[in-house]
């Protein structure tokens, strides 16, 4: 199972894939039970193309934004793939990221530097380190597998006025996060809060989803703000022209498109 | 660069004419298009005062992209440049031309890229100013030999920089089992080379001052000429041609290449006038000189390459294998002085000079003795390196050995670069990121074995704003021999700064 909508809303989703393998009984809802009404709504589009602006803060509030392109393609075989395409600043426009996820493999990824006009195959055993100098990791803009984690409900608490499910995912080999807790709307399934624990076990950082679009059906956060704790430093993502169910091209997915670029 | 306050002023420079520079988008549903560009300066701190001085160079980079619906592209890149390298410009034409070897001219406009894309469902074709990139290796790569490269500035700017854009067309066919890449270059595109006179020309190519002979002649003085390249005719076959087919197999990118061209690195020839002139009949006293004209030649050759790239757990394994067959080799000019000057040959010369001078009735008092040294030697050879990346946190590590070997060496015509048969390197980079990928720490190296040259290039790069970069850093350069790649340039130890606005 894996997210069928773009990848970086992973970090505000990614309790909600996880929690799916593994039912945890609440009073009224398990934890599967929970977990699959969220699911079912953020997992109805085929694919998705979307306009991103990042926004990294340091602990000074001094902001810098970079531009992207997002794709994202999820296959029947339970295959997915994502093209990231950078616009702006100057220096970075052109680079492109390309990820291949399949069930049960490793991850497939490639990195575009127009500089060096050559696609380099990069480790996905680096997907714990910040991707492009933001708080989001290789690892939370890709999608996950919900047999490498173990669930639990704990509790049930209101979050800016809406009562919400907190459910805790234990990552069974603990090679990016210790664990990972999320804040489930209890009114309508939709994730609004991921806390996320190092390897150390040590609170790392959260996701705040303040704004939520429905469109075409789908509810989307179209704003996510993840803030670290442990250095201080904010990255916000704000999604825009958002299309679901285009019928992107798989040549999309490919190093040739990684290399023509937008 | 001679004082700390020329960074200063280049960054007043960079700051005062940013703000005349503008970045320009247009977008409607079929075309798109974007014109931006960046302004840079750079100049250097020579730390021995051996070398030629160097004044701060300016670059404006100009670039114009243009996408045509799903079917097409077009790219311009252009550069602007002021090069404090050329104190006097030979050469007054504006544009950096694709038939000659040294960079005289200042300022200078340079085509960097300049292609239309005309894309279809199964075929890529570019035409037009492009550069090639093969291969999987940093900054060498054995198979990549579609464009020369220009080394004015040693090794300053990376690879893909250095590449001289060829006119050329490119096809890229995609099957669902591989791509398929074709390219052809009409013309062959020399290499560019620095004049003489400046720090970066390679002291190899450049002819010795004197030539012994261990007789009464004593040393004879040498007259250098650098002549630029002749081309070979504008043919079919003279074109260059490469083939490299790619696919991704079970976690591997893998490539098989072919290239039929011209060697894409610097050989030359220097065919050499020896003037005799009578000075003293009785006792027989002669003057002699010599007048060397250095010319570069190129050859073609023949590369058969294979490369990959996998990842083996936190790892990234890259590689790559070529095969040259027919390739020229400079050679050692020790080597060429032992062979041309023998006594037996001197003697020859002078028995020459007076049957002539005898037969003139005493008339031919100056003599021209023309040779052509044999300073090229062809010797098939491979070339193969391995290279390992492993990234942790904001921090990049990759390490690469490369060797180069000769076969059928022979030890009694050595060559440059090359010990009995061998040339290994390795190189080091370690890259770091810091406060949010705003300051970048990078410590490049690299060692040979068998020359023992070192390289040590660290580099700081700080981002003042997502459009203005500057760049503080050093190139130390040491080698046991004064004729190896690197041991060459040992006297060329500079700090160098830059700084560049983008927009």
């Amino acid at each position: 199972m894996r997210f069928k909508y773009l990848i970086v809303s992973i970090a505000i989703c990614f309790m909600a894939s996880m929690a799916l393998s593994h039912p945890c009984f609440s009073g009224e809802l398990s934890a599967y039970q929970i977990m699959k009404k969220s699911e079912a709504l953020t997992d109805q589009a085929k694919d998705s193309k979307a306009e991103m602006t990042i926004t990294l803060i340091n602990k000074k509030g001094k902001e810098r934004q970079r531009k992207l392109l997002a794709y994202m393609k999820n296959y029947d075989n339970g295959e997915d793939k994502t093209l990231i395409i950078f616009i702006s600043p100057a220096d970075v426009k052109g680079t492109s990221f390309l990820a291949w996820s399949a069930p049960g493999k490793e991850d497939k990824q490639w990195l575009y530097l127009p500089a060096l006009q050559r696609v380099r195959q990069i480790s996905s055993s680096g997907k714990g380190e910040s991707f492009m100098g933001t708080e989001f990791s290789f690892y939370d803009m890709g999608s996950h597998h919900i047999d490498d984690n173990t669930y639990t409900l704990l509790k049930e608490e209101e979050v800016e006025g809406h009562m919400c499910y907190v459910i805790e995912a234990m990552p069974k080999d603990m090679k990016y996060y210790s664990k990972v807790i999320s804040w489930i709307r209890k009114d309508n399934f939709i994730p609004i809060k991921v806390d996320f624990y190092d390897k150390k076990g040590k609170y790392l950082k959260q996701a705040i989803s303040t704004k939520i679009e429905n469109i075409k059906g789908i509810n989307t956060p179209t704003h996510i703000k993840m803030h670290n704790v442990q250095n201080n430093r904010t990255t916000i993502i704000e999604f825009a022209n958002i299309l679901y169910d285009t019928g992107l091209n798989d040549d999309i997915f490919t190093q040739r498109y990684m290399q023509r670029g937008k | 660069m001679k004082t700390p306050c020329v960074i200063i002023t280049l960054f007043l420079y960079v700051i005062i004419y940013s703000m005349t520079a503008f970045a320009f988008e247009y977008e409607s549903d079929r075309v798109a298009m974007s014109l931006d560009g960046y302004l840079e300066g750079n100049g250097i701190y020579a730390l021995k005062g051996r070398t030629p001085d160097e004044d701060p160079s300016y670059t404006l980079g100009l670039g114009c992209k243009s996408t045509l619906g799903s079917w097409g592209a077009f790219k311009l890149a252009l550069q602007g440049v002021y090069d404090g390298k050329v104190f006097a410009a030979h050469n007054d034409r504006l544009f950096n031309e694709f038939d000659k070897v040294y960079q005289d001219k200042n300022p200078y406009i340079n085509v960097d890229e300049a292609y239309i894309d005309i894309y279809t469902e199964k075929m890529d074709l570019r035409l037009g100013i492009q550069k090639f990139a093969w291969g999987r290796l940093d900054e060498i790569n054995p198979t990549d030999n579609m464009n020369t490269e220009d080394f004015t500035e040693g090794t300053m700017r990376k690879e893909n920089e250095r590449k001289i854009g060829a006119p050329s067309i490119k096809a890229n066919i995609y099957t669902d089992l591989a791509n398929v890449e074709i390219g052809w270059i009409p013309r062959y595109v020399p290499y560019r080379l620095p004049t003489p006179e400046e720090r970066w020309f390679p002291p190899v190519l450049k002819a010795p001052s004197v030539i012994p002979t261990n007789t009464s002649i004593g040393d004879i003085p040498v007259t250098a000429i650098y002549k630029d390249i002749d081309l070979p005719a504008f043919t079919i076959g003279n074109s260059e041609i490469g083939v490299r087919i790619s696919g991704y197999i079970g976690g591997w990118d893998l490539s098989l290449s072919y290239f039929s061209g011209y060697d894409p690195m610097p050989v030359t020839a220097s065919p050499t006038e020896l003037i005799v002139e009578l000075e003293n009949l009785l006792p027989l006293k002669a003057n002699v000189m010599t007048q060397v004209y250095v010319e570069p030649r190129i050859h073609r050759f023949q590369v058969f390459g294979f490369d990959f790239s996998t990842t083996y757990g936190p790892l990234t394994i890259r590689g790559e294998w070529a095969y040259f067959d027919g390739k020229y080799y400079v050679r050692k000019t020790e080597d060429i002085l032992r062979e041309e000057m023998t006594m037996e040959k001197q003697q020859a010369i002078m028995t020459e000079f007076l049957r002539e001078f005898l037969a003139s009735g005493g008339t031919k008092t100056r003599q021209t003795f023309y040779f052509e040294p044999q300073m090229e030697l062809q010797k098939d050879s491979m070339k193969y390196g391995i290279g390992i990346d492993y990234i942790h946190g904001d921090t990049t590590v990759s390490l690469q050995c490369i060797q180069e070997c000769i076969l059928d060496y022979d030890k009694a015509k050595s060559v440059h670069f090359n010990k009995e048969g061998l040339d290994t390197t390795f190189t080091l980079d370690i890259r770091r990121f810091f406060i949010q990928n705003t300051l970048e720490i990078d410590l490049a190296g690299a060692y040979n074995i068998e020359f023992q040259d070192i390289l040590v290039k660290p580099l700081l790069t700080y981002s003042f704003t997502d459009n203005i970069h500057g760049t503080l850093g050093a190139i130390l350069l040491d080698g046991k021999y004064d004729d190896s790649l690197i041991g060459q340039f040992k006297d060329n130890d500079e700090i160098f700064a830059k700084i560049r606005y983008s927009f």
